[in-house]
């Protein structure tokens, strides 16, 4: 798999670990970015744009929907992914509107590996 | 209970519950890759006192941690995990397995615990939402320790009702217990009971 370059946004450092755990497993040459926060990643986004970016919902500040239609109206090219424990289905529909991608927590490493290597988080 | 809704009703919040609390189940056993054994054993309407006293029976009058959310849609209220404290390191450490080495792990007690509370209750929250076909908006979690009156923190003890469950998450090897409240004042229980009632006629009419 070539080098791809995956930014983490979540503001809790376990679950950006758990989800660089499954990174790191699967993509190991991969370059990982973590922000904890909707305007950290938009800062990071703006200096050098990653392939792959996860993003939580439920954060403080701007909050992930925000912050992700954002960042898919800038940079339509980047692969993005909500990974929320929000499983509402008003969300999983933002995300349908948005054209991005959704996954719940807890992340099953599968579901991960499958947005990274096709591009898409699951529906 | 009686006064706030009807028998049929009072079914449906338990199968409701039952339903919400099986996601959250299904999350913590993916979290900490064991199985989770649950019971709910039925749905109380509490005075705040009560409820209080009831999670310090559970514990022993020990010391519990709990994770905090608020939640508002049609009804508002908050949504508690609550454990003792003794097992909460049991806990994390069958959430983060060999990945952290043991003396991280009780530095990342607290933040463990807090993503441990933000999926379950979110799971729970969720399952209800879809269920109810309403959306709900929930705060960051919270967390708390202390005894049962500091964990529930009532703001108005004469009017709020504890919508209390006791749900045994019981893990396989761990043997740990959680338990699920809901703190709603009586105008919020009001509204609940309306939206079960409409999700009833729904169900029934459909």
């Amino acid at each position: 798999m070539t080098s791809r370059t995956v930014l983490l946004v979540d503001d809790s450092r376990v679950a950006r670990m758990m989800t660089r755990s499954v990174v790191e497993k699967s993509c190991p040459d991969w370059t990982i970015l973590e922000a904890a926060t909707g305007e950290e990643a938009l800062e990071y986004v703006a200096a050098s744009v990653p392939d792959f970016i996860l993003m939580d919902v439920n954060m403080p500040g701007m909050g992930g929907l925000e912050t992700a239609r954002l960042l898919s109206e800038r940079f339509p090219a980047i692969a993005l992914s909500l990974l929320t424990a929000n499983i509402q289905d008003s969300v999983r529909e933002e995300a349908g509107r948005l054209g991005i991608g959704y996954i719940s927590k807890p992340l099953k490493d599968e579901e991960l590996i499958r947005f990274l290597t096709g591009g898409n988080g699951a529906s | 209970m009686t006064e706030l809704i009807g028998a049929l009703e009072r079914d449906a919040v338990e199968e409701i519950l039952n339903i919400a609390i099986g996601q959250a189940a299904a999350s913590l056993s993916r979290m900490v890759r064991d199985h989770v054994a649950l019971s709910v054993p039925f749905v109380e309407f509490l005075s705040p006192a009560v409820a209080a006293e009831r999670l310090d029976g559970t514990t022993g009058g020990a010391d519990s941690v709990a994770v905090r959310q608020h939640f508002s849609s049609s009804f508002s209220g908050d949504i508690l995990l609550i454990f003792p404290e003794r097992r909460s390191l049991d806990l994390v450490r069958s959430m983060l397995g060999d990945s952290v080495p043991m003396d991280s792990l009780t530095e990342l007690e607290q933040e463990a615990l807090l993503e441990v509370g933000n999926v379950i209750l979110n799971a729970c929250l969720g399952s209800l939402a879809n269920q109810l076909g309403l959306t709900i908006q929930s705060s960051l979690p919270i967390y708390l320790r202390g005894r049962g009156a500091r964990i529930l923190d009532t703001k108005h003890p004469d009017t709020e009702l504890v919508m209390f469950l006791q749900v045994d998450f019981s893990l396989a090897t761990k043997g740990v217990q959680g338990y699920l409240a809901f703190v709603m004042d009586i105008v919020s229980a009001r509204h609940f009971a309306e939206a079960v009632s409409a999700y009833v006629a729904r169900v029934i009419g459909g």
